[in-house]
């Protein structure tokens, strides 16, 4: 096994299954955090990454295949995904595919769930298509505000880490999300996006 | 160059002067007197002005002695003309203004936030730090890119010192109730669940408040110690996300909250396992000072001409991911 990453969630190891190469997500004992707090995050999310990345399969979304699920050690075991994560990408390309972007989350949303951590390292381009990462966060909700969240987080990442070319990007993910949702599912979560941004810390000028 | 800073953003009313030499600041004095409200209650505005209308002239004048200056030594004059409270923004403005008309000193409107970056940069020597800015009126991850600030993440409600605050007004402390907090929550190890509402890079307070308000009353030793617990590892997942997606290799955390020894301790373990090096402002200089006012006014007057008199506003709502940074 071989430590490729160690995320914020949990260390990311390559290794093998069935002779496949294969991706073994550990989430491990946090020793900051309280260890009961710490204990009831890991399984929490173990489950839930499992369970929603397989169900958003039924849509059509393309995620890793899950092999194994050790909710004691809160580990998984999946598919491992060659290709280039978005956040990687050149500018010009990273433009595009936020629309690609845009519609998956259009479709996971018209289908109640919220992925709840959509930055451009989440998503990964293999063989010109678009694979959706990390569900750790995510959860199964139809309500306008939590999908609000979502949109204003990506948001965020871009006018942050893709600051250049936050404004074409932004315009090619709403794109994307709008032909999925419609327009009148569109305008009441851009208008919540809005409403969100302005309960921030001085965001609105006294 | 000599810089003059005035603090007056919220509680505290400071004056502080600072030398640069080339790249290095030395702060000859810095001097505070903190607006105290009565216990269980929070800062009035009107109440924390009239305190530091009182105290301006006794600190401004023991700031000056300390640092052995003349006012007509000084080169310019900075205040911080926002974020804060209105009332008490604009005591520290007309310190500022009248001292430069009457003395002819340049003057620079300051952002308060943005001067608790600086001086922690210059204090700890950071270089290109993810920034945690913990304190009463900001919970925000930042980094520089393209002459801004930009936030990775921040409170989608309240901030982390408001939690705090509000918790221990509601249990009747006197604010700022942080260290309070602390000290109880310091005496068991009985955790209590309580929500934990981590969105991506961001976090949401409100929920926790409530919850911890309510739990006070079976015991407030067990609620100081579960809020502090679930707040604190908050901060430092979504601190471990944007340290994770920015790649930074330094963590710098600055403003108020940064004086919790609990937060420190959870911060530094997520540096170690990240692998970077982790930079807290010194004690002393975490909360409001004038110093951070001081020493961004030095930086602003290397690109930047000074204010005219009429344009020396103070802004209550003032983000700092606006400031367009020259220096």
């Amino acid at each position: 096994m071989k430590l490729l990453k160690k995320g914020a969630e949990g260390d990311i190891f390559l290794t093998s299954w069935n002779k496949q190469k294969a991706i073994l997500k550990a989430r491990k004992k946090k020793s900051y955090r309280n260890p009961s707090l710490d204990q009831r995050i890991r399984k929490q999310r173990t489950i839930r990454e499992s369970e929603i990345i397989s169900d958003v399969k039924l849509f059509g979304i393309s995620t890793p295949l899950i092999y194994y699920v050790d909710t004691k050690n809160c580990t998984i075991l999946m598919q491992h995904i060659a290709g280039t994560l978005v956040s990687d990408l050149s500018e010009l390309k990273l433009i595009t595919s936020c629309r690609e972007i845009g519609r998956i989350v259009g479709v996971m949303h018209k289908n109640g769930i919220m992925h709840g951590d959509l930055t451009t390292s989440n998503f990964i381009v293999s063989n010109g298509k678009m694979f959706v990462l990390d569900f750790g966060l995510a959860n199964k909700t139809k309500k306008p505000e939590d999908h609000a969240v979502d949109l204003r987080l990506f948001k965020e990442i871009l006018t942050s880490a893709h600051v250049k070319i936050m404004n074409k990007s932004w315009s090619n993910f709403l794109k994307g999300y709008k032909t999925v949702v419609g327009s009148a599912r569109f305008s009441k979560i851009t208008n919540l996006v809005t409403v969100i941004e302005s309960r921030g810390r001085y965001a609105n000028v006294v | 160059m000599l810089c003059l800073g005035i603090e007056s953003t919220a509680h505290t009313f400071s004056c502080a002067v600072l030398e640069k030499k080339g790249k290095h600041g030395k702060i000859c004095s810095d001097i505070r007197k903190i607006y105290r409200p009565p216990e269980g209650e929070g800062i009035h505005p009107r109440e924390a002005s009239r305190h530091h209308i009182e105290s301006s002239a006794g600190v401004l004048s023991e700031c000056l002695q300390k640092a052995k200056v003349r006012i007509n030594d000084l080169d310019l004059i900075a205040y911080a003309a926002g974020p804060g409270l209105g009332p008490c923004l604009r005591v520290g403005a007309v310190v500022a203004r009248s001292l430069s008309t009457y003395y002819q000193i340049p003057i620079y409107p300051v952002n308060h936030a943005i001067g608790h970056i600086e001086l922690g940069k210059l204090l700890t020597g950071a270089k290109n730090p993810l920034v945690l800015l913990v304190s009463g009126g900001h919970t925000m991850l930042l980094a520089f890119m393209m002459n801004k600030w930009r936030v990775f993440g921040e409170t989608l409600d309240i901030t982390l010192g408001q939690l705090l605050d509000q918790f221990g007004r509601s249990a009747g402390f006197a604010s700022p109730c942080g260290k309070q907090i602390e000290t109880l929550a310091s005496k068991t190890t009985n955790y209590f669940p309580l929500p934990y509402s981590v969105k991506g890079n961001d976090v949401s307070f409100s929920g926790l408040l409530s919850a911890a308000k309510s739990l006070a009353p079976q015991g407030l030793e067990d609620a100081c110690y579960s809020l502090q617990e679930t707040a604190f590892a908050m901060i430092a997942e979504a601190t471990e996300r944007a340290l994770s997606f920015t790649k930074k290799k330094e963590l710098l955390v600055v403003g108020g909250v940064a004086a919790n020894k609990r937060l420190s301790e959870m911060l530094k373990s997520v540096c170690k396992r990240q692998n970077c090096k982790f930079f807290v402002t010194p004690l002393k200089f975490s909360g409001d000072c004038g110093s951070q006012i001081a020493w961004t006014g030095l930086l602003e007057s290397q690109t930047k001409k000074s204010s005219e008199i009429e344009n020396t506003f103070v802004k209550q709502s003032w983000r700092l991911d606006t400031v367009q940074v020259n220096y």
